[in-house]
């Protein structure tokens, strides 16, 4: 029985003229078809068409018949028609054949004008639509903090416990490893000078100031940030936001608002811990490096850094937090349809998150520079 | 229908076990596809219709059993060889979202045949017009169709290579009762004019009554194939509520005034 398998692999098929007429004997399919067009083509170049004999075919496919129809439109005959390849080379014949339409082409220099066009009025859309959507979520969250009673604090602590919580290992891991970096880094510079004793200071300014925050809402954003535009953007696809809405609830409330203060309660609190264990790392880098001893690395810390630095840190969390939160949520709601539209809004949530986080970090960076802390 | 040589099974399933940690949904099924035959397969939610589906057609491998196709084992068919055996119309259409309707048909046709694309092209038309779509529909995207014309043009697609066996999971599900009807004739249309072999999953009832000749039946975890009257008497109670509730007395009366309506056409 495996014959029939083997006859699909090497089809052949035998184009032989008798006489004034063609006979096709063997398979005219998929794979064979390009070899008949090429032969057939020549012998009909002359303008006289032969009539072609299929009874010998073994078998016929779509294409094949596709073939044949066009032969007879142009007048060929075809004669010996098995019984079993006549329904289908009437089907084919029968159906009304057009060529697809052709897509109109768009010159390049066009298309690129047209792509920044398009940006540029994405851009200006997502504007709106985040000053909007800011707008929307602070009076929603005012007027959940106002009557608590509709704060939904099940769903705020579950938000704490999943962006917070489960976060606290790679966050964690994070910050040893970028306290290593800026501890191995500095070594090298600073040993030109014979100053080595100053990485502490480096490391310790580095992770309380910027880095300890940074890393943190980085990692948030992606793994907070992403999943609260996937949750929403799923039940967005779903259909089960308009079912908040039918039921005359607010998904603002509902989804947003706890999301929101679940996460400016948790980044600060990352955000300490990043920084803590972020001088354990160092510390463990420094005695690795110049064989300063824990508690000596402590005591210099104590000195090179006050309250401020842990403050200009910590600070920038709850605004980060915000902006975190609000572009995912965001993003969830914008979902349109599909599962497709879920994945890419997702992505941009991602991009634009950490994009604004360091904008801000900037931003902050310049207007601590001018308070003078 | 097109007679063949003696009803030699072109695919023959034999033992099949399929289990999900302790729940098992087959338990040594049989099953057998004549050529050029249109088989329903049927069973309540949970029988496993999908997954037997899937292990017909090599994309679930059972625990026990075999599935071989015209004697090769379906596990040992090249990728070339199952695409020019099996074409599959999954429930959702599964058309790819990012290529036309056109490019979803000669995605297929790319990569197996070395057909130059103005051929390509051309089938791709023939295609979609044998599946009863407009012609200027190849140019739009999925997003862009109904759910009847998704179904279609997901038809077109499995029709690419001129499959052997289609395999159509639920073709009628989610589009209203006319343009069922139309997926009806069109399943029946394509068996008898290419002599597709057809096995197709359902819910529906008129589908069943009006375009298969036999019916294999998922319950107990076993399967019972026949012809559908001799299984309009059957006493197993599901089959028999399955056949005879209200909803197919509803359709049998269809089917048969349907029947009744074409043979006087003719």
């Amino acid at each position: 029985m495996s014959i029939a398998l083997a006859e699909r692999r090497s089809p052949a098929i035998d184009i032989h003229a008798d006489g004034d007429s063609l006979a096709l004997a063997g398979v005219l399919d998929v794979r064979t078809l390009p070899e008949v067009e090429r032969a057939i083509g020549q012998r009909t170049k002359g303008g006289k068409s032969q009539p072609i004999d299929l009874a010998n075919l073994s078998a016929l496919d779509t294409p094949g018949a596709l073939f044949l129809c066009g032969l007879r439109k142009q007048g060929v005959e075809l004669t010996g028609v098995r019984s079993e390849h006549s329904a289908l080379l009437e089907l084919i014949c029968s159906l009304d054949l057009r060529p697809l339409p052709s897509v109109p082409r768009v010159p390049r220099w066009r298309a690129v004008i047209i792509e920044i066009g398009k940006g540029g009025d994405e851009a200006l859309k997502d504007a709106r639509d985040i000053i909007t959507f800011i707008g929307r979520t602070a009076s929603a969250t005012l007027e959940a903090l106002i009557r608590p009673r509709g704060l939904q604090l099940a769903s705020i602590s579950r938000q704490v416990a999943e962006t917070g919580i489960d976060a606290l290992p790679i966050v964690g891991l994070m910050a040893i490893m970028i306290s290593v970096v800026i501890a191995y880094q500095s070594v090298a510079q600073l040993r030109l000078y014979g100053a080595e004793s100053l990485t502490i200071n480096l490391v310790a300014i580095s992770m309380l100031r910027e880095m300890g925050v940074l890393i943190t809402a980085i990692m948030v954003a992606g793994r907070s940030g992403s999943a609260f535009t996937a949750e929403i953007g799923v039940m967005k696809a779903r259909e089960e936001i308009d079912a908040l809405n039918v039921m005359g609830l607010d998904p603002m409330r509902l989804l947003v608002v706890p999301r929101l203060i679940g996460l400016v309660i948790t980044l600060p609190l990352l955000t300490f811990y990043a920084d803590i264990v972020g001088l354990f790392g160092g510390a463990m880098a420094v005695q690795a490096l110049l064989h300063v001893a824990p508690m000596q690395f402590l005591e210099h810390v104590r000195g090179a850094v006050d309250t401020r630095d842990l403050l200009v840190g910590l600070v920038k969390a709850p605004v980060f937090a915000c902006f975190i939160a609000i572009i995912g949520c965001m993003h969830g709601l914008r979902v349109r349809g599909s599962a497709a539209s879920v994945g890419r809004e997702t992505t941009r949530a991602v991009v634009k998150a950490i994009f604004l986080v360091i904008v801000l970090d900037a931003l902050f960076s310049v207007l601590f520079e001018q308070v003078g802390w | 229908m097109v007679s063949r040589a003696p009803a030699q099974p072109i695919l023959s399933a034999r033992g099949i076990v399929n289990r999900f940690g302790r729940h098992e949904v087959h338990d040594r099924i049989d099953l057998d596809v004549l050529p050029g035959e249109i088989l329903g397969i049927v069973g309540g939610s949970g029988s496993g219709k999908s997954v037997l589906l899937k292990t017909l057609t090599g994309l679930h491998r059972p625990v026990r059993g075999e599935v071989r196709v015209d004697g090769t084992p379906v596990d040992r068919i090249d990728a070339a060889g199952k695409a020019a055996l099996f074409g599959v119309l999954f429930q959702q259409g599964a058309l790819f979202s990012s290529l036309s309707v056109a490019q979803n048909v000669m995605l297929p046709m790319r990569h197996h045949t070395r057909l130059p694309v103005d051929m390509q092209e051309r089938l791709a038309a023939m295609k979609i017009e044998l599946a009863g779509l407009p012609a200027d529909s190849g140019i739009q995207f999925p997003h862009q169709l109904s759910g009847g014309m998704v179904k279609r043009a997901a038809f077109a697609r499995a029709l690419a290579l001129d499959p052997r066996i289609l395999f159509l999971d639920e073709p009628t599900s989610d589009l209203d009762s006319v343009t069922a009807s139309g997926i009806d004739a069109l399943i029946e249309q394509l068996n008898r004019s290419l002599g597709i072999t057809v096995v197709v999953v359902t819910h529906d009832l008129t589908t069943l009554f009006t375009i298969c000749r036999r019916v294999a039946v998922l319950v107990d975890r076993k399967i019972v194939v026949d012809r559908i009257d001799r299984l309009l008497k059957s006493r197993h109670p599901w089959i028999r509520d399955f056949l005879h509730g209200p909803r197919g007395e509803g359709a049998k009366l269809g089917a048969l005034s349907a029947k009744e309506q074409s043979h006087g056409i003719r």
